[in-house]
């Protein structure tokens, strides 16, 4: 599995797809350098200004500040990180190369799941390239502690396995990255829906019944925006009231990949 | 311990979709290779040599009956290092360079770093890429199939499995896989081969089966395929009237046909032919040569699939 997670590495970084989106990753951390300016008072306090805005003190600025860039980004990052991700997984089935590499002494599963950590792990390189900058300069100038960007990163990451899970079962029974994309995209669009589902779907359907498969649909289905609104409580320092979206969707993760690994195991070529 | 590399027992594959006809791949397989041996497999577009030899990786799962190699179930991955496999259709993807190639090939088949450090440049010595320092992408299909051979022996395997190995070469890159093939046999190892080139598989392999329709047409030795008609080719210097009337009168029932100077004869028995070629002698005329008439193996295909088979 090591081999195969270090060779889609490798593999990741000669598509155009993941080399285009570290830059942006890139662009966006030299963006928010740029506009936060942080300015030590006479006494020894600081004060964090974002672009022209009037400056505030940084035991406040701080946190709203990392919430802002999570807002802006964090969630953007899955939708886009898919596209780098999932051609890892379509590849490994592509006719030719399925033959080569299944061919080997190494289960179909653990192949697999080698490409799948790959696809997590150019994600959270990509989320950490983009965020962690700031977050590291601001815990430099301020001394106010960031590590919460970090337990960020990892719930964000949680998230984008769902995604990636679901991008990895769709790519069993057919060619191309397309559907893969579309489904996890379609999901991603779909859970701030379903997570406020009293003002968006209930308004649309009266129907019990209805109403009772979109319940489900969201007790099923991963809680990306959940998962974000998670990550803004740790870097506002709130306390967590619930850790449902977290189990839940690390439930819907494990049995979409347990499921996938086990047709792939199955399925005859 | 066994002495078989591969044995296929009553093999079946049918193939079923939604909303679409049954087609059965495969029937009844079934056969064996001994170890150290090479062995083709022969048969048209769609006779099923790709699905038989991807039940024999476990890359597709029969329907009926059973396939071991090397003793185990082809399924199990610790049987898969022990083999070697060149498909057909190779894709290599563009970032590979063939060092990094190979070593991921050999990381898949659980391949000692140490082992690979050694054994990579060996094998592209052995498959005539030693001097590449090209990517991949940057090879010709030539070179792919080259690469795509070393990546096959990279585990230093027992059996190797080879689909069209010689696909995209130019004749002196045939000639040098050949040579490989039969050195690779004398090292011990088994081969099963695929190749729509009847000359090299009747050139290189100990017995070779004929796939017609998913079923085993025919199974034997090169040689026994290529064996005598129980024809005879004679050419004589000259025909004139009293060779043919020499001819006829011992040819009796058996067939004889005349081609310009040389005589197309089927003889009853040897003695037959004797006495053919002594009242030949006796009118007189010239012999020049009396050669039995063999079927080369592509004839000899031909008829098997047509159904005229001899």
């Amino acid at each position: 599995m090591f081999a195969t997670y270090l060779n889609s590495l490798h593999e990741s970084m000669s598509r155009r797809v993941a080399l285009v989106l570290f830059g942006v990753a890139i662009l966006i951390a030299i963006m928010f350098n740029v506009v936060v300016h942080v300015r030590t008072l006479p006494d020894g306090a600081t004060m964090l200004a974002v672009g022209a805005q009037p400056p505030a003190p940084s035991a406040i600025a701080v946190p709203s500040m990392l919430e802002s860039i999570l807002r802006a980004t964090g969630s953007l990052w899955m939708l886009l990180a898919i596209f780098a991700a999932a051609p890892l997984l379509t590849a490994t089935l592509e006719k030719g190369w399925l033959e080569l590499v299944f061919s080997k002494g190494t289960a179909r599963w653990s192949i697999f799941l080698g490409r799948y950590l790959a696809g997590l792990t150019l994600y959270s390189l990509m989320f950490a390239v983009a965020m962690l900058p700031v977050a590291l300069r601001l815990w430099w100038m301020t001394g106010i502690g960031t590590w919460q960007m970090g337990v960020a990163l990892l719930i964000q990451t949680f998230g984008f396995a769902a995604l990636l899970a679901v991008a990895a079962l769709v790519t069993l029974p057919q060619k191309g990255v397309a559907l893969p994309v579309i489904a996890a995209a379609a999901i991603w669009l779909l859970t701030p829906s379903l997570a406020m589902r009293q003002e968006t779907f209930y308004r649309i359907f009266s129907s019990h019944f209805v109403r009772g498969i979109i319940d489900w649909a969201y007790r099923i289905l991963p809680k990306c925006s959940e998962l974000e609104d998670l990550c803004v409580s740790f870097v506002q320092g709130r306390t967590v009231t619930s850790w449902w979206p977290v189990w839940s969707t690390g439930a819907f993760t494990l049995i979409v990949l347990g499921l996938t690994l086990s047709l792939l195991n199955r399925k005859s070529f | 311990m066994t002495s078989l590399a591969i044995e296929v027992l009553d093999l079946g594959k049918t193939y079923s979709a939604f909303r679409e006809k049954t087609v059965s791949a495969l029937q009844g397989v079934s056969l064996r290779v001994e170890l150290g041996t090479i062995f083709g497999l022969i048969g048209q577009n769609g006779a099923g040599k790709t699905t038989l030899i991807k039940m024999l990786l476990g890359l597709a799962t029969p329907t009926s009956g059973a396939a071991r190699v090397l003793g185990s179930s082809p399924r199990d991955p610790s049987t898969r290092r022990r083999v070697g496999y060149l498909p057909e259709q190779m894709r290599l993807p563009d970032y590979f360079q063939s060092k990094n190639f190979l070593r991921y090939m050999g990381r898949l088949n659980g391949v000692d770093r140490t082992v690979m450090k050694r054994r990579i440049p060996v094998l592209l010595e052995r498959v005539g890429l030693a001097d590449s320092r090209k990517p991949v992408k940057a090879y010709s299909k030539g070179m792919q199939q080259r690469l795509g051979l070393a990546q096959a022996l990279v585990s230093d395997p027992e059996v190797l499995f080879l689909d069209e190995p010689t696909d995209g070469l130019d004749p002196l890159g045939r000639k040098d896989v050949r040579d490989l093939l039969v050195q690779l046999r004398t090292e011990g190892r088994t081969i099963f081969l695929n190749s729509h080139l009847l000359s090299e598989v009747e050139l290189v392999c100990d017995r070779i089966v004929i796939l017609n329709n998913g079923s085993v047409a025919r199974a034997a030795t090169p040689q026994e395929f290529t064996c005598g008609t129980g024809e005879y080719l004679i050419r004589v210097a000259a025909v004139d009237d009293a060779v043919r009337a020499a001819v006829a009168g011992v040819a009796g029932d058996a067939a004889a046909e005349w081609e310009q100077n040389a005589l197309r004869f089927t003889p009853l028995d040897r003695a037959h032919l004797n006495s053919l070629l002594d009242r030949l002698r006796g009118v007189p005329v010239e012999i020049e040569s009396v050669e039995p008439v063999k079927l080369s193996l592509e004839e000899f295909f031909l008829q098997v699939v047509s159904g005229q088979e001899p």
